[in-house]
């Protein structure tokens, strides 16, 4: 498999800011690919670079097998590009804008257009002043998902969606994924990514502090047991990997690093286990652990579940 | 309280913090109408130092419609104080009158465009307190024109009365463009659609008094312009007339108060119709979209740029007879004939309108950094649009526009002098000298690009302050004593002034190889630099 999207050691400053601190980013071929961080960590910083707005101070950025800066236009015939904030012309309405930027990347299928119109409850008659956010998302994310294209890149593509349309949303992304098309998804709406993608890379002041797939990244963290036994548990503050066990109600509840999983469960199997619930962290647990020191900096009350596991079950 | 004083609430928190956003803007707005007329009240005082020069510089500005048509009723000249008002008030009033649009505008449509007047009628504030603010400090920013220039007026040698009477009238005529953008605010949807009808009605405020007060006929109280000018400051030292500003003033906030109770925020009253589903053939390409974004503003100044062009031709015949009924004028001018005044009167035309193209050209190509601006250049160059392509879509429009602008107010000029003349055969002669401008406008449209390319946040500065000083070189500093070489710096400078002088070569191949140096400045840094919105 080749890769849609190889960035490494990606440098941009803008005066004294270092927006990009040598970031890596690699998005294989028909995969969603999603692209976490909070606001301001660089996310769309990346993406204007990926699209030749924006020149690198440093690094190495191929995109389809180009060079973003110097191959834009041809590169640009293969790719559409979903902004998280789409500002329009006032004076045009959605459907011309729509046409408009479909035919500036060489054509959209007329019948996809008016299936997304319709499913997009999108009214292609009035001028984008009057639009709402919503509805201007709705306008750009029509004419890139009505091109045949090979990737789309897409910066908080649903912000200011419905829930509604984040659904339809979410069943075109994986139409296209079925289709074998590329799309790099940047968000932080987890949940979507979650839902969505097959690898994610998460993001922190410029820099990649984790990339793989979902499944490769709850591997490094810790999962949640409950667990209840015929006879009391004894020696498992002992076993390393073991965290913050608590007794209540008869039950047991501790969180317990994934690759020691097995060893614990051994351990646990000799006591009688009558009942036991495993829960592997979510996209947001996995997130939080990485800006969990951010949270506590600022004095929020941080989650147990940053740093050690809430109990789920 | 009652509904009216609730409707107002806050409106002094806002005046508060519009003189607070625009503490840079109204300073320089002021200190530019107030320079203007201490330079213009050096420079005749200098210039017109004895009676004899005085009755020189009177019978040939009484004979010259092209002045008459720029300046204003050519009244008081008696004095060297009166020679100043006629030659500064006009420009000075128009400058107010833009002041007092971008102003009322910049703080009552446009923050409502943005979204700004929606967060702000959310609070405490009434319904009218924005657009009484905005109202508060444009008119607040009239007054204090009126002051400094009376200030400077006095301190440089004028009568102190006069020079009061004066500013007052500037700033009296900023007070009527108050209303009318107020007024314009509510009608349009958008913030250039109230700027373009503002800019119409002090075109035809403008173009009204030119014709009056070249034909002496009453037209020119049809103009608010004219009103400002009526008061003859330093002769007749007339107070009424500025009456009539103030009351047009409360008329026009009155209409423009019962328009916004009856519209919803956000809204015009002309606009709001749906409009095509689907785009038609020429959003196709980059520059479909650039013409498709300027063609409203486009056709706006060749609607005006024409009657301007028709309306200047058929003064023609009053500039012979100006000269021929003025012995004084005759006396003063010996070989000058009828015909070759009114070939003088002409080249002023055709420079003067060569200005407002090349001020359409400067505003087109900027439109190029506003779409950068705007963040609306991002999906256009997503796609596949090189960014060579997508400026020089905006520029082409700029280049070929302004010539347009050109070739329809000169053959408008030219073909209405050669009817009312009744010498068919100089039509071609005349639209062939109003062409001679075309790479002058394009080489400021050439400063425009370069300045797009290399100071992107700064284009609009630099491009504007071109202009202005092409037109201050232009109309003023042949009246002033001002070194050679800061004349020669204009583009205009080195046009000639044809019909009088003749075409050369020269001179159109030098500013042509300026032309192409500007735009390949321009093209050549915006191909390198990262894109900057905000």
């Amino acid at each position: 498999m080749s890769a849609a999207i190889a960035v490494s050691g990606l440098v941009k400053t803008f005066g004294a800011t270092r927006a990009l601190d040598g970031l890596d980013l690699e998005v294989t071929d028909g995969e969603v690919h999603g692209f976490l961080g909070p606001n301001g960590s660089g996310k769309s910083t990346t993406i204007r670079v990926l699209l030749g707005l924006l020149r690198p101070d440093s690094g190495s950025v191929r995109l389809l097998g180009g060079d973003p800066w110097h191959d834009a236009v041809a590169l640009h015939r293969r790719l559409a590009y979903v902004p998280g904030d789409v500002t329009l012309w006032p004076q045009i309405t959605g459907g011309e804008a729509i046409d408009l930027l479909g035919r500036l990347r060489g054509g959209l299928d007329p019948a996809r257009r008016t299936e997304l119109l319709e499913r997009f409850d999108l009214d292609p008659t009035k001028k984008a002043r009057s639009y709402s956010k919503g509805n201007r998302q709705k306008v750009a994310l029509v004419a890139a998902l009505a091109s045949d294209v090979e990737l789309l890149i897409l910066d908080e593509p649903t912000s200011g969606l419905d829930p509604l349309m984040e659904a339809v949303f979410q069943e075109y992304i994986r139409e296209i994924r079925d289709a074998g098309r590329t799309v790099l998804l940047s968000s932080h709406i987890l949940a979507e990514a979650e839902a969505l993608c097959d690898r994610v890379s998460i993001i922190r002041h410029g820099r990649t502090v984790q990339t793989g797939s979902l499944d490769e990244l709850r591997h490094l963290t810790r999962t949640a047991i409950s667990v209840e036994t015929a006879r009391p548990v004894t020696g498992l503050d002992g076993l390393p990997g073991v965290h913050d066990v608590a007794a209540r109600d008869g039950r047991l509840r501790f969180d317990v690093d994934s690759d020691r999983l097995d060893d614990v469960l051994r351990h646990l199997t000799t006591f009688g286990v009558r009942a036991l619930r495993s829960a592997p962290p979510t996209l947001e647990e996995l997130f939080l652990r990485h800006y969990g020191d951010e949270l506590a900096e600022d004095g929020v009350p941080v989650p147990a579940m940053t740093l050690s596991r809430p109990g789920r079950p | 309280m009652n509904p009216a004083r609730l409707a107002l609430e806050g409106t002094g928190t806002l005046v508060r913090f519009a003189l607070r956003r625009d503490r840079i803007r109204l300073p320089v707005w002021i200190a530019v109408a107030a320079a203007l007329v201490a330079e213009q009240s050096a420079g005749s005082q200098a210039i017109y130092d004895t009676p004899a020069a005085l009755a020189a510089y009177r019978a040939t500005v009484g004979a010259s419609a092209a002045a008459i048509a720029f300046a204003g009723p050519p009244v008081g000249l008696t004095s060297v104080a009166g020679a100043v008002a006629f030659e500064i008030s006009g420009s000075v009033m128009i400058v107010a009158a833009l002041m007092a649009m971008f102003t009322t505008g910049r703080h009552s449509r446009a923050d409502e465009e943005a979204g700004r007047t929606e967060l702000v009628r959310s609070t405490e504030a009434g319904r009218h307190a924005p657009l009484a603010a905005a109202v508060a400090v444009s008119a607040l920013g009239c007054v204090a024109t009126a002051v400094a220039i009376g200030a400077v007026g006095t301190l440089t040698g004028l009568p102190a009365p006069g020079s009061f009477l004066l500013g007052a009238g500037v700033g009296a005529c900023g007070l009527v463009f108050t209303g009318v953008t107020a007024v314009a605010a509510q009608l349009s949807g958008s913030t250039r659609a109230a700027y373009g009808l503002t800019g119409a009605v002090l075109g035809v405020a403008f173009l009204l008094r030119a014709v009056g007060d070249i034909e002496g006929s009453g037209l020119v109280w049809a103009s608010p312009i004219g009103w400002a000018q009526a008061v003859h400051p330093f002769s007749d030292d007339r107070w009424w007339p500025l009456l009539l500003c103030v009351a047009a003033l409360g008329i026009l906030l009155v209409v423009s108060v019962r328009l916004l109770d009856h519209r919803d925020l956000g809204a015009g009253l002309l606009s709001g119709r749906p409009g095509a589903p689907a785009a038609g053939r020429l959003l196709a390409t980059p520059l479909g979209l650039a013409v498709r974004l300027q063609r409203a503003a486009l056709l706006g100044w060749a609607v005006s740029l024409v009657v301007l062009g028709a309306v200047y031709g058929s003064m023609g015949d009053t500039v012979e007879s100006l000269f021929q009924d003025n012995p004084a004028a005759q006396a003063f001018l010996p070989g000058a004939s009828g015909a070759g005044l009114v070939e003088a009167y002409l080249a002023t035309i055709f420079s003067i309108d060569a200005l407002l193209a090349a001020a359409f050209a400067v505003s087109s190509v900027l439109r190029a950094r506003a779409e950068e601006s705007a963040g609306r250049v991002e999906p256009v160059l997503a796609a596949a649009t090189s960014r060579s392509a997508w400026l020089r879509s905006h520029v082409t429009v700029a280049l070929l526009g302004s010539a347009l602008l050109v070739v329809a107010s000169g053959g408008a000029t030219a073909a209405v002098r050669a009817a009312s003349s009744g010498n068919a055969g100089s039509f071609g002669r005349l639209f062939a000298a109003s062409l001679a401008y075309v790479p002058a406008v394009w080489a400021l449209a050439g400063v425009a690009v370069a300045a797009v390319g290399v100071v992107p946040r700064a284009a609009a500065a630099v491009a504007w302050g071109t202009v202005g000083y092409v037109v201050v070189v232009s109309v003023f500093a042949p009246g002033l004593n001002w070194p050679r070489w800061v004349g020669d710096l204009s583009p205009f400078s080195w046009t000639p002034l044809v019909p009088v002088e003749s075409w050369t070569t020269a001179a159109a191949a030098g500013l042509a190889a300026a032309v192409m140096a500007l735009l390949a400045i321009g093209f050549g840094a915006f191909g390198r630099r990262d894109l900057t919105t905000g």
